[in-house]
């Protein structure tokens, strides 16, 4: 429904962007491998956070270089790209985990709220409470499942009593669909866990916090198919309360789960679109390279 | 020829058969290496193998028995009244015999019985050390002959290199493992002979330690009391002063170093610290006893303190400074070794450096950490050169810190040092120390084990 009605406003801004500012066009209407400029529409009719000029550096490594984006609200993105394009790179920028990273440097402005999350003012601790990660590797505290999904709510006192703990631990692990499977051993070490379900108890130590945002880097590389099926159709679930930013190597699953979605090659964001075009009918060569399987 | 002559030939004949070896191993195969079983060196290498090794083992279990076999010669041909004597003199009569031989007694009159045995000695060696040399060349020639005979195309030199390349690191572990068990079996007896005189109960449980044996009647002041409590209580107090200094330094160096140093920081900071491992534990001692302990004096005597001038805390301190190392270095290493992956858990929700490290990295690598500490106290316990300069030789039962006590080690050293007769309780009371001493490090070090092996399993 959302994809109508979105397609509907964005096609035609397209179009035009795409006449004014890429000439170089391939004999069968693509544009041009060499032209690196992004192509397709990267605003969002509703942003939850909205990045311009970002650029970063690993030492003297340019590892990201000029991207535009909007990630709009409750809206799942999903980022595509070969190996070492900067997918990683770009969405641990929005929670500032690139910060632990010595040599890594980020310029631009990337914007939450009306704050730049990289000003001196911003307090990190409080940006990574609203912009929640899910890592490539489940990797669950070597604590109880019920420590694991209360640290959150217990650093940031979220909670008065007792009760309240108990409750966050039961919504989130509830919301992340892995509930009636462990609600027997709580108090069981979460790393005991099969790798699916230690990726949801992830994924309920994330929302624990209450986040806006939730990135997920890669969240499903390390899971079987079945799992990786629960883990979807939990993120099709979280849409309604999260804004979900979504790291993929399965084109497959970009087109299940995401509504737009994010081309990077190299450093450079390709093209974003509506994710039904991006795979249907892509504007960028290098795009229609990667999806057709010739490249990466 | 000479032992030392015969072993540097043996090594030669070796090399030399590697050589032919490896000759031998294209000539099988008409120089194409490639069809042989194994690269040719493992030829060489097997020949080698088999003209030294035989022949080595032969000698040394030659020189072993030598000794022996020839002094039962000699002294089966000593004249009856000689050979009659009672074990002990026969064996002062050996000792002169093999003196005369090595020329150490060079007085003129010499009984002449003594003069024929000790020529019959030299006689025996000459004709020992002939028969090793032809027994241990024809060994040697032969091996290497019979090796190079067993040279074909698809002879497996290599696995047979293999397993003498295992059975040789078994044989050397087996010698560091006969050599522990050696030390352990003769404090093991001597102290059983001490306990014959003082009873186990005594010395677990005694109050009182004073090793001085009176050795008239009327002697008085010397009680002969062996009870081990002062020296154990000493050890603990002392080590646990020590313990009070390094690990909060040791623990939160490490973590400076592991969490919050940048590269450089940590790339001068590690070997600096570690560089106190490697200063000399006489040098703490002197500066536990020139500097520390009359500075714990003098402040104490402004506080209106009593100091006596040797205090466990001075040894206490100064041990603790010199085993921060071992906790810190042990420290540094397991929390780096919590996977960065927590880290990023932590801190992607929010966490602080500082809260991460207390409720994640901490927990994760405390067993590692108790591994690190419980290794430090073993050291702490059996340091002994800081104590005896700053701590004192009195053996104290106290718990205050500013008094002079003395621990188990110091008392083992006091005990030898000096002439003693051998079986007296008193030096026999040394093995009895090092014994119960040797029991505590070891529980210690079981428990040290056992939890750095159970931090394995988290991670693996
Ligand atoms: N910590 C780092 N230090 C230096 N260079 C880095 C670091 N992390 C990433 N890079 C470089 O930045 C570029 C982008 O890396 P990034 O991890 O963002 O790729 P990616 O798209 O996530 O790849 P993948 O699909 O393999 O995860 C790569 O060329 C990589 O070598
Ligand atoms: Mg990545």
């Amino acid at each position: 429904m959302t994809f109508q009605i979105d397609s509907g406003i964005d096609l035609p801004g397209q179009e035009l962007g795409l006449v004014s500012k890429m000439p170089a066009v391939e004999n069968n209407g693509k544009v041009s491998r060499d032209d690196r400029k992004t192509v397709g529409d990267i605003t969002h009719a509703d942003p939850r956070m909205t990045c311009r000029d970002v650029h970063v550096w690993y030492g003297d490594k340019h590892a990201l270089n000029d991207v535009d984006l909007d990630i709009g609200k409750n809206e799942v993105i999903a980022m595509i790209g070969p190996s070492g394009c900067g997918k990683s790179t770009f969405i641990r920028c929005l929670n500032r985990m690139n910060d632990s990273i010595d040599g890594c440097r980020v310029s631009g402005d990337l914007i939450m709220d009306g704050q730049d999350i990289y000003d001196r003012k911003m307090d990190v601790v409080l940006l990574r409470a609203m912009v929640g990660m899910v890592f490539q590797k489940p990797n669950p505290f070597p604590k109880s499942i019920f420590e694991n999904v209360a640290y959150g709510p217990r650093i940031h006192g979220l909670a008065a009593a007792k009760t309240d703990i108990e409750e966050i631990v039961v919504t989130s692990l509830q919301k992340a669909g892995l509930w009636d499977e462990v609600k027997d051993y709580l108090d069981q070490p979460g790393t005991g866990l099969s790798g699916g379900q230690q990726q949801r108890l992830c994924i309920a130590r994330a929302i624990a916090v209450n986040p806006e945002v939730v990135l997920m880097d890669e969240p499903c590389s390390a899971l079987d198919p079945i799992a990786t099926a629960r883990i979807e159709e939990l993120i099709d679930e979280l849409r309604e309360h999260y804004t979900i930013a979504i790291v993929t190597h399965s084109m497959q699953q970009a087109a299940r789960v995401s509504q737009r979605t994010a081309y990077f090659h190299l450093g450079d964001l390709i093209e974003v679109g509506e994710t039904d075009q991006i795979f249907t009918n892509p504007k960028h060569q290098l795009t229609e390279d990667y999806i057709t399987g010739r490249f990466g | 020829m000479s032992t030392t002559a015969l072993i540097f030939t043996l090594v030669l004949l070796a090399g030399f058969s590697f050589w032919l070896g490896r000759k031998r191993s294209f000539a099988v195969v008409n120089g194409d290496a490639w069809k042989l079983h194994s690269l040719p060196n493992y030829y060489g290498y097997y020949t080698a193998i088999w003209c030294g090794i035989p022949a080595l083992m032969i000698t040394a279990m030659w020189l072993f028995f030598e000794n022996t076999i020839i002094t039962h010669l000699v002294v089966v041909d000593l004249p009856e009244e000689i050979r009659s004597l009672s074990p002990d003199r026969l064996n002062l009569v050996v000792n002169d015999i093999r003196n005369l031989v090595s020329g150490n007694i060079v007085s003129s009159d010499v009984d002449p019985a003594m003069r024929a045995a000790a020529d019959h000695y030299i006689h025996l060696q000459a004709i020992s050390q002939a028969a090793l040399t032809v027994l241990v060349l024809a060994i040697a020639i032969s091996g290497a002959l019979l090796a190079l005979r067993a040279i074909r195309q698809e002879k497996r030199a290599r696995n047979a290199v293999e397993r003498i390349v295992m059975i040789f690191l078994l044989a050397s572990s087996t010698i560091a493992i006969f050599t522990t068990l050696g030390i352990v079996l003769s404090v093991l007896f001597e102290a059983i002979r001490f306990f014959e005189t003082v009873p186990l109960t005594s010395f677990l449980f005694g109050l009182e330690w004073s090793p001085q044996m009176a050795i008239r009647e009327d002697q008085v002041g010397s009680s002969g009391a062996f009870g081990a409590i002062p020296l154990f209580a000493g050890t603990l107090l002392i080590s646990f002063i020590a313990m009070l200094v390094a690990v909060p330094i040791g623990l939160l160096s490490a973590i400076y170093l592991a969490e919050y140093a940048s590269k450089r920081v940590r790339a001068m900071a590690k070997p600096l610290l570690e560089i106190l491992a490697g200063i000399p534990t006489v040098v703490y001692g002197f500066f536990a006893a020139l500097t520390v302990a009359p500075f714990i004096r003098d402040s104490g005597g402004l506080l209106g303190l009593d100091v006596s001038s040797e205090s466990a805390l001075a040894a206490g301190l100064v041990m603790g400074i010199m085993i921060i190392p071992f906790v810190s270095s042990l420290s540094d290493d397991v929390i780096n070794a919590v996977p960065q992956a927590m880290r990023d858990g932590s801190e992607g929700l929010g966490a602080t450096k500082s809260e991460t490290i207390k409720k994640v990295i901490i927990p994760a690598a405390l067993p590692g950490i108790v591994g690190g500490i419980l290794l430090a106290v073993s050291r702490a316990i059996g340091e002994t050169m800081i104590v005896v300069m700053a701590a004192g030789l009195s053996a104290n039962l106290t718990a205050n810190p500013l008094e002079a006590v003395t621990t188990v080690t110091v008392q083992i050293v006091t005990l030898l040092v000096g002439d003693q007769e051998f079986d007296s309780p008193k030096t026999l009371a040394a093995f009895a120390l090092g014994l119960l001493l040797f029991v505590v490090t070891l529980i210690l070090n079981i428990i040290a084990l056992h939890v750095v092996r159970k931090y394995r399993e988290q991670y693996e």
